[in-house]
Parts: structure tokens; C-alpha cells; sequence
């Protein structure tokens, strides 16, 4: 596997690989394989040396693209590709590669933290550093809290006034990140914008609401599990709305009824409204271009409104963002 | 009632947890089935399986690369040897005369090669591969009668070539580890070159395919029981499997297994040949011979050459290594 792993970026960044490295994490997972075991993972897949750090847990391991260990480097190079094992947490795994990522290392940084996290967490127990500390949290993102009860939160959590942070919400709930943390969280999570910390209780609003947009990334909820408030624009307003309307609109039971009649249904539409061209569209799913246009044929039938062109893909992204607002009022 | 509970046999020995994610990968890149009709395909170039070139087996300057057409056995064509002696010496070296694995249907003479060269390196020892022809096209004998004439000409021109006669060692993967050890069967019963040494790794020695690891693994890993059928008929023919196999041809077939060089068998857990290659050490130190038996834990066929990063790969390349250096100590 020497010759080939290394080479999987080469062989088809866009589909096989990405399933590919799924599969050999998962298996990993599934046989409860150690952390060496997820980092030389990490390491042979994107062929270059990898590594988890964790402070608080008193981890340190480093693995070159050969698999085998190697000493933990005394600093990590900050162009080199990183993520948080979950997002506010302290333990981070990078691949020795500057960025920017291609798929195929993305999917592997992804892939390999949400393994670690899985299993730090079962074998450590949560870290419980600065940034997870739940009282002063709640603190921090709550309007209501008086401005010194604030600043004696933000100390109790290491962080100076004039930090740039962001909120994020989870479905279990709040962490806090820095500016340019990288998030490749194993959980869905909405990212509120970079602020000072004391205006922490808007990005976390913003947070909220973001994670209202995210899905399971499964086919009965097709879509990203992480969302940024920053990318939202309008349809943060369309939340809104949304929390308050009691029947969902016209368009997303029809939605509901297409996605009864086949299971590819949800997951093809998604795929149709957020990718440039039918063809990429029928590549993101791994079917074949006349698969596809077959697919197509018939969701329109269903919905009852044309798909291919701009005016009716927008009314069928509308229409997914609204179902996803309804799924996840609370 | 013992042997009702001896015959038994219970589910596939797991894989271990690294190399069963290595096997998503290698599954996805490599042919699942290898059936008689599907060897001119499975014999084109494939790019996952560069073929090492005389640059890549120079290594850098350690090796002088040459090759050498020879006589071949009486009434067949002349048989090519690669030679590669270490530059770095200039007393006759130890050698390893090195068969390629493939099932007896695929592979040549560089096939496999460069993990030889790495220890070949490390010990100062000459590597000479040999290239036999290969089943259905050409059947037993032919296959092992071509291996023992390229043997017996290295041994004869050891003067010429700069190795040391007393000090060659036969060694082969999977199918070269079964015509490795024929090899060896033919140097004790014709007298011809002593060898030091036979280093089989996981080797095909039974053309009867009925052990209880070659049921287990039905359709498991890489080289499974109908891959095996399918090599062993192309050996063979009709006789595969029936009473009158030369012993020659599957070396799980000779009755006397005395007076044979020092062997180092190596096998997975979790393979076809587990079985018939455990019972081959067995019987060696039966019939007063030396043997060292590594039984790796959850490997797969091939697992240290497929996924050599693997904990349990780096721990099987080291062992013939080892033993090398212990063979070979002078």
C-alpha cells in the first residue's frame, strides 16, 4: 500500500478516494483501533507525516508516511493542515503538508479527528479545558448577563477582551473557538462570526441559527454538517420567520411526498440545487450522467415544478433550506 | 468425539483492525475475482502496481543491475536472470536466489523485488530473480524446472557473478514461496547447489486447497480458496487436487521432508494457506530439520508487502531480517 495509498489523490480526488478513506476509518472504528492506529491512518492516506497533540490529555504522537513513529516535533508549523479532534476541543490532529487541502486530505483530516475524538473520548474522558468550562460559557454568550459577570467569565476562560472568538453551537451545546480555528467536528455544529468576546452573545445567535441549516449528511437529511453563520446571508432572515410559521409552506410537503417515492430522492435534489452542472452534480453522487437526467425526469413529476433551470433550482433550494428550518425549529 | 470437535471449523479469525482498513482500500484497487478466463486481464500493467525499474532496483548506487540469459532446463528455453550485487562489497556475498509470487499465473522477475533489494542492502547480499515461465501456458514442470536451472547456474557461475556458493538462500512470496521450497526439495533429491537457507513467505504449498483455513477464508482477503482452484489448475490442469501430484509441484505433497536447509515460514491468521503452511514447519522439525514459524495474528495474504505501515507489517518485515542476519552469520 506503499505505492498505493499515497497515490489516491492521483487515482480520483472526486469520488472513489473520498469513500475510500470513509471506509478505512470506519473499519478502524469499528474494530476499536488505538490512536497510533487513526494517526499512521491519517499519515499514510495523505502520504506525508501526522501527528495528535493534546495538552490537557498528555497525548503526543507523531507517525511518518512510511507508518512508522516518529519523534513529536518540538513545533508544529502553522501553515500545515490542522483541526480540533471536535470543535473547542484541545486535542488536534495535522497532516505535515501545507494548505490549502485538496478533497482527499480534507476528508482525511475529517475523517481521522472525528476517529480520534471517538476515541479519546472513550478511552480520556472529555477534555475539560479552559474552553470547555460550561458555567462560564453560559455566561459569556447570554445577553442578559451583566457586562462584569462577562469580563470574569472571559478571564475564568483565558480569553482577553480584545481576542477575536466565535461562538459554536452544537446540538448538545455551546463551545467557544478562536479566530482561524479550523472545524472538522465529528458532531454537526453552527459557527457564529469572529467578534471580541464580549459581543459574544450575537455570534452565538447567529450560531443557533446556523446550526438550524446543517444536516445529518445522511440520505433522509442530505447536506453539511457544519454551516457558518458568515455564509448565511438572507437566509438567516428566512430563519427567523420560520420559528414563528406553524405549517410548513406548500412547496416542502411536496418535498416530503417526492422524498417518499424513492430513497435517492432527497439526496439527488440536494445534490442537483448546490452543485454548478447536472454532470458534477451526477459525479457528487456517484451515478451516471443519464442516471441522473432519468432522476431528474421524475423529480419534477413528483414536485410538480422544472429543476433544470435557475428560477425552479432556486425555488427547490429554497424549498430544502426551509425543510431544514422546519426539522430543526426549536 | 475428539474428532468430531477437531474438525470444527468456526468463523474467519478477524483481521487486524489496521489491516482491515487497509483492505477497504486495497479491495477497491485490486480484482476481486481471479478466475482462468480473467489472466490476460488480470495480467496488464497495473498502475496501483508500478514495476520497479533497473534505476529503482539500483538503489541509489547500491546495486550493479545486470541481466543474464542462461541455459535453461534440457529441452526448453533459455531462462533470464536479474542480478543485483551489492557495489559496496567486493568479496563474494551471500545470496538470495528469489522467485516471484502470482499465483504461478502472474508476475515476473521484478515482481516483489524491491522489498528483497531493502534487506539485501541492509545485510550486503546479492539478489538474483529468476524469470520462470509462468501456468497455464506453460504447466508443471515447467514452472519450477526453470526456478532450479537458474539455481543451479548461479551456483555454478558463483566465481564469475562474485557470490559465495555455500551461502545462497532460496526465497519467495505466496506462489515463489511454494516453488521456492520445491526448490529446495529438488537441490536435496538431485543433489545439486547446498543451500543455506529457504525463506518462504506465506507459501502456496497445497494444490489440495482443503484445509480448514482455506474454508474459513472463502471469499475473504485477498487470495481466497476460488483464487487458489484457479492457480493451482492452471499448474495442473485436471490433476489438481487428485492422488498423483508431484511433490515438486505442491510441496505439501512430499513424504519426507528431512535433509532440507534451514526454512523461514511466515503466514496470516486470516488467510488460505495458514493451514497447509503451519503444517509444513510442523513437519519439518518432525523430521529433525530446522524451521522458524511466524504466525501473524489477523494477516491477510500479503499484508506486509499490501500494507506495510501497518503495527503488525513492521513487525513481520523485521523478522526475516532477522533471521538473515542469523543464518547468514559466518
Amino acid at each position: 500500500m506503499r505505492e498505493l495509498v499515497g497515490r489516491l489523490d492521483a487515482l480520483d480526488p472526486d469520488a472513489s478516494a473520498a469513500v475510500q478513506v470513509i471506509a478505512y476509518f470506519d473499519q478502524l472504528s469499528q474494530a476499536r483501533a488505538g490512536l497510533q492506529s487513526i494517526v499512521r491512518g491519517a499519515a499514510v492516506l495523505a502520504g506525508c507525516a501526522a501527528g495528535l497533540a493534546d495538552d490537557e490529555r498528555r497525548v503526543r504522537l507523531r507517525v511518518g508516511p512510511d507508518g512508522h513513529r516518529r519523534e513529536p516535533a518540538d513545533t508544529r508549523d502553522p501553515t500545515w493542515l490542522s483541526a480540533p479532534v471536535a470543535p473547542g476541543d484541545t486535542a488536534v490532529l495535522w497532516l505535515e503538508r501545507p494548505g490549502p487541502a485538496g478533497p482527499v486530505e480534507a476528508m482525511v483530516l475529517e475523517r481521522a479527528a472525528a476517529a480520534a475524538y471517538a476515541v479519546l473520548d472513550r478511552t480520556r474522558g472529555k477534555a475539560l479545558a479552559p474552553g470547555h468550562d460550561e458555567a462560564a460559557i453560559e455566561v459569556l454568550i447570554d445577553e442578559n448577563a451583566p457586562e462584569d459577570a462577562r469580563r470574569h467569565a472571559a478571564s475564568a476562560l483565558n480569553l482577553a477582551e480584545g481576542d477575536l472568538v466565535h461562538a459554536i453551537a452544537l446540538e448538545t451545546g455551546a463551545r467557544i473557538g478562536r479566530q482561524g480555528d479550523r472545524i472538522e467536528p465529528a458532531t454537526r455544529a453552527g459557527i457564529g462570526p469572529d467578534v471580541r468576546v464580549l459581543d459574544l452573545p450575537g455570534s452565538w445567535a447567529a450560531a443557533r441559527t446556523a446550526l438550524r441549516l446543517t444536516a445529518e449528511g445522511t440520505e433522509d437529511d442530505p447536506g453539511p454538517r457544519i454551516v457558518r453563520a458568515d455564509d448565511l446571508g438572507g437566509l438567516a432572515l428566512l430563519a427567523a420567520v420560520v420559528g414563528l410559521a406553524a405549517e410548513p409552506v406548500p412547496d416542502v410537503l411536496a418535498l416530503e411526498q417526492a422524498a417518499s417515492a424513492a430513497p435517492w430522492m432527497l439526496s439527488t435534489l440536494d445534490a442537483v440545487a448546490t452543485s454548478m452542472t447536472l454532470r458534477t452534480a451526477a459525479a457528487a453522487l456517484g451515478v451516471h450522467h443519464s442516471t441522473l437526467q432519468d432522476r431528474v425526469t421524475h423529480a419534477e413529476r413528483v414536485l410538480g415544478w422544472p429543476i433544470r433551470e435557475p428560477r425552479g433550482r432556486f425555488r427547490l433550494y429554497a424549498a430544502l433550506m426551509l425543510r431544514r428550518l422546519y426539522r430543526n425549529r426549536r | 468425539m475428539e474428532e468430531a470437535i477437531l474438525t470444527t471449523i468456526g468463523p474467519p479469525p478477524p483481521f487486524d483492525p489496521e489491516l482491515a482498513a487497509a483492505l477497504t482500500v486495497i479491495a477497491a484497487n485490486f480484482p476481486r475475482e481471479f478466475t482462468a478466463d480473467l489472466i490476460p486481464l488480470l495480467r496488464q500493467p497495473n498502475p496501483m502496481m508500478p514495476i520497479p525499474s533497473n534505476e529503482d532496483l539500483r538503489r541509489g548506487g547500491a546495486f550493479d543491475v545486470s541481466e543474464r540469459i542462461v541455459t535453461g532446463p534440457q529441452g526448453a528455453p533459455d531462462v533470464s536472470l536479474l542480478i543485483c550485487r551489492p557495489t559496496a562489497v567486493t568479496a563474494p556475498v551471500a545470496t538470495i536466489y528469489h522467485i516471484h509470487g502470482g499465483g504461478m499465473i502472474l508476475g515476473d522477475n521484478r515482481t516483489g523485488l524491491p522489498g528483497f533489494l531493502e534487506w539485501g542492502e541492509e545485510l550486503n547480499l546479492a539478489v538474483v530473480s529468476v524469470e520462470y515461465r509462468l501456468a497455464p501456458e506453460t504447466p508443471h514442470p515447467g514452472p519450477v524446472e526453470d526456478c532450479y536451472a537458474g539455481l543451479v547456474w548461479t551456483a555454478a557461475h558463483a566465481g564469475e557473478l562474485g557470490i559465495d556458493p555455500e551461502r545462497i538462500i532460496v526465497a519467495g512470496g505466496s506462489a515463489g514461496g511454494g516453488l521456492a521450497a520445491a526448490v529446495a526439495l529438488l537441490a536435496r533429491d538431485r543433489g545439486g547447489p547446498a543451500l543455506a537457507g529457504q525463506m518462504l513467505l506465506c507459501p502456496m504449498l497445497d494444490d489440495r486447497n482443503d484445509t480448514p483455513s482455506a474454508l474459513q477464508m472463502a471469499g475473504l482477503g485477498v487470495w481466497d480458496r476460488a483464487a487458489n482452484e484457479t492457480g493451482w489448475a492452471a499448474l495442473l490442469g485436471a490433476a489438481s487436487g487428485g492422488p498423483d501430484v508431484s511433490p515438486y509441484a505442491a510441496p505439501a505433497r512430499a513424504t519426507d521432508l528431512s535433509g532440507l536447509p534451514p526454512a523461514f515460514i511466515d503466514v496470516g491468521s486470516a488467510e488460505t494457506f495458514r493451514d497447509e503452511d503451519v503444517t509444513y514447519a510442523s513437519r519439518i522439525w518432525q523430521a529433525g530439520g530446522v524451521a522458524e514459524l511466524h504466525v501473524w495474528p489477523g494477516g491477510f495474504h500479503g499484508f506486509s508487502g499490501m500494507a506495510p505501515q501497518a503495527t503488525v507489517s513492521q513487525a513481520a518485515s523485521a523478522a526475516p531480517l532477522n533471521w538473515l542476519h542469523r543464518i547468514l552469520a559466518s
